[in-house]
């Protein structure tokens, strides 16, 4: 591991001090460490020490060493290597590392190699646990997350077919990770599970694409599955004082609750797709009932005649 | 063969201690220990590997200069090295998210909101509202994870999801946490003398019983997981058209899949569940084998067209 560790610090320090694309030749005879008498030895090791590089977040480029693109050579450029200082105290870098050490991707903390590089932590870490998970698929959100930062254009496999979207965010909600995005400029936002989506690859070119303006990614991912539709009836619903605060909880600040003097609820909310809302009404059994409107109660009724 | 993750991790931390040594030449070997998550004897190590590596040449004026002289470490001749690396794709996500993730939850302080805005502006190019982290945290989360840290016995109004039966239990307490989208305790339930997760949601309420008992110090495995169990209803489902999302959303086992129809079979620990998964189907769905969800799927329905009567 020493010989890697020095052979790597010397490659770096050459590329970081070359400012042009230097070949793979000139690597293997000009830094210490590489096998100048073995072919396949010395670009099994040239191809690993690319790789963590590139693990490590180091930009290794390969480019035409001069206007003819005959010869190519490797280069770092530095605008994308440095970090760009975001000027943390160490209140906030102790904060940042509270909240790494409380949320978990998949069982496993993330971001903890991110702190190091902006200035480490000083002093013990003394916090709560949150408990946070926020799902498997860490490098897939890693991907989209990427894509949507720099805007570059993504392609991905979707329930069996393969979309090209300009990324505007990723949204976190209800336990899963949303892309928010649009497949052509006129066409609408559009909403992809990412833990549904496979075989991410971004397009080369960075700012590819300007966001709606005013578009809120936010917004765009429901908080309820009968959010989404193009109905607009309001519903009110009964709900019995031993379920009320369930109902309550549920549904949050959407919708207007007056409570009865038994304590049961009436409930009174927009619903945009009814089948979604009627789906979930029937989790309530008999203790809730649909008032109004007459038709969405007669809906109801019917729906669970038909089961 | 590829380098192990070992190797990586010791040159991510290299790479960031030499701009902060750089940036701050004499700096205590006691704060770059502290700072960066060094031993003593592993920071010397590093210190005497950038010593031997540097320049094309080699020489004496091509190395880096590293030196600890009265317990301050001071840098030299490396230039290059003097500002951190940016961060991949996976780190400034994990950093990003969690810190968001603790915002949201209304855990955090002025110092993560602060440190977040700063993130956002040299991280985030396309704008803080590109990635949101939206975990907000239901009432109780608080006591219940005050009451696992200090060893407080809860007494818990708890309706069960799955036979909708409210339950008064006294529960210790052991471990607060969220996933996909709910927060839920773990706890040794007293009343049944047993391990139990409840959904914090489906608590009514929590007091301290005023019982005390000793938090385990090693933190416990916090993961929901379907236990299968004696009293378990197994039922076969025929699954048309629009239904096949069950098969997606809920563990079954598949038995058979044609273009029209599919068949599954699944396990669930109290019959209502099936019922109410049934009624939601409706016509997309029948019950091939299994008596007691169909009755518990005739009962609901009875119950429910009852109250619209």
């Amino acid at each position: 591991m020493q010989k890697v560790i020095e052979r790597i610090l010397n490659l770096l320090a050459y590329l970081l001090t070359a400012e042009r694309p230097v070949t793979a030749d000139e690597i293997r005879n000009t830094v210490a460490g590489y096998d100048r008498d073995n072919d396949s030895a010395f670009h099994r090791t040239f191809e690993r020490d690319k790789d963590l590089l590139r693990r490590l977040g180091i930009p290794i480029e390969r480019e035409a060493t001069d206007g003819f693109e005959v010869e190519f050579g490797y280069v770092v450029h530095d605008d994308r290597y440095a970090l760009e200082d975001p000027g943390l105290t160490d209140e906030e870098r102790t904060a940042l590392a509270l909240a790494v050490q409380a949320v978990g991707f998949g069982g496993r903390p993330s971001g903890q190699e991110a702190l190091m590089k902006l200035g480490g932590v000083v002093g013990s870490l003394e916090g709560t646990q949150l408990g946070a998970d926020l799902g498997e698929r860490a490098d897939t959100v890693a991907e989209a997350f990427l894509a949507v930062s720099e805007r570059r254009m993504l392609t991905f496999a979707y329930r069996g077919s393969s979309r090209t979207i300009r990324p505007y965010g990723i949204v976190h909600r209800r336990g899963h990770w949303y892309l928010v995005g649009s497949v052509a400029d006129d066409d609408g936002v559009r909403v992809y599970r990412l833990d549904r989506a496979a075989d991410l690859e971004l397009g080369h070119r960075k700012g590819a694409f300007k966001p709606p303006i005013g578009l809120d990614p936010a917004s765009e991912v429901l908080h309820h599955p009968w959010d989404a539709g193009d109905g607009a009836d309001v519903a009110t619903v009964l709900f019995d004082e031993e379920v009320a605060w369930i109902a309550e909880r549920e549904l949050g600040s959407r919708a207007a609750i007056t409570r009865r003097e038994d304590g049961s609820i009436e409930a009174e909310m927009e619903i945009a797709a009814p089948e979604a809302f009627l789906g979930w009404l029937v989790g309530f059994e008999d203790q809730a009932e649909l008032i109004a409107p007459p038709e969405m109660r007669r809906r109801f009724v019917s729906y669970v005649e038909a089961g | 063969m590829t380098n192990s993750p070992k190797t990586t991790g010791r040159i991510n931390r290299l790479l960031a201690m030499l701009p902060w040594v750089i940036g701050n030449p004499g700096v205590s070997v006691d704060e770059v220990c502290d700072r960066f998550g060094y031993a003593r004897l592993d920071l010397i190590k590093d210190l005497n590997t950038v010593f031997v590596c540097g320049l094309p040449g080699y020489g004496p004026g091509d190395l880096m200069d590293a030196s600890i002289d009265d317990d301050e470490i001071v840098i030299e001749m490396a230039d290059y090295f003097a500002r951190p690396l940016r961060l991949t794709a996976p780190q400034a996500l994990g950093v990003l998210a969690s810190g968001k993730a603790v915002q949201s939850a209304g855990s955090g302080g002025d110092a993560l909101d602060r440190a977040i805005m700063k993130l956002e502006r040299t991280i985030l190019p396309a704008g803080a509202e590109a990635v949101v982290v939206d975990i907000p945290e239901p009432r109780l989360v608080g006591e219940l994870r005050t009451a696992a840290i200090e060893g407080a016995v809860m007494e818990i109004d708890h309706t069960s999801i799955a036979s909708g039966e409210a339950r008064v239990r006294d529960i210790e307490p052991w471990a607060v946490f969220t996933a996909l989208g709910n927060w839920y305790v773990s706890a040794l339930c007293r009343s049944a003398d047993a391990e139990r997760v409840f959904r914090i949601d489906r608590i009514r309420s929590a007091t301290p019983t005023g019982s005390r008992f000793t938090p385990n110090p090693t933190p416990h495995e916090a993961t929901i997981r379907y236990m299968p169990g004696d009293d378990d209803v197994h039922v076969t489902i025929r699954l048309m058209g629009d239904a096949r999302w069950v098969a997606e959303y809920y563990p079954v086992d598949v038995i058979d899949d044609e273009s029209d129809s599919m068949t599954i079979r699944m396990s669930v620990g109290d019959a209502a569940v099936a019922a109410r998964l049934m009624i939601r189907l409706g016509k997309n769905a029948e019950i091939v084998d299994g008596s007691e969800a169909a009755i518990a799927t005739t009962d609901l329905r009875s119950r429910i067209l009852e109250r619209y009567s």
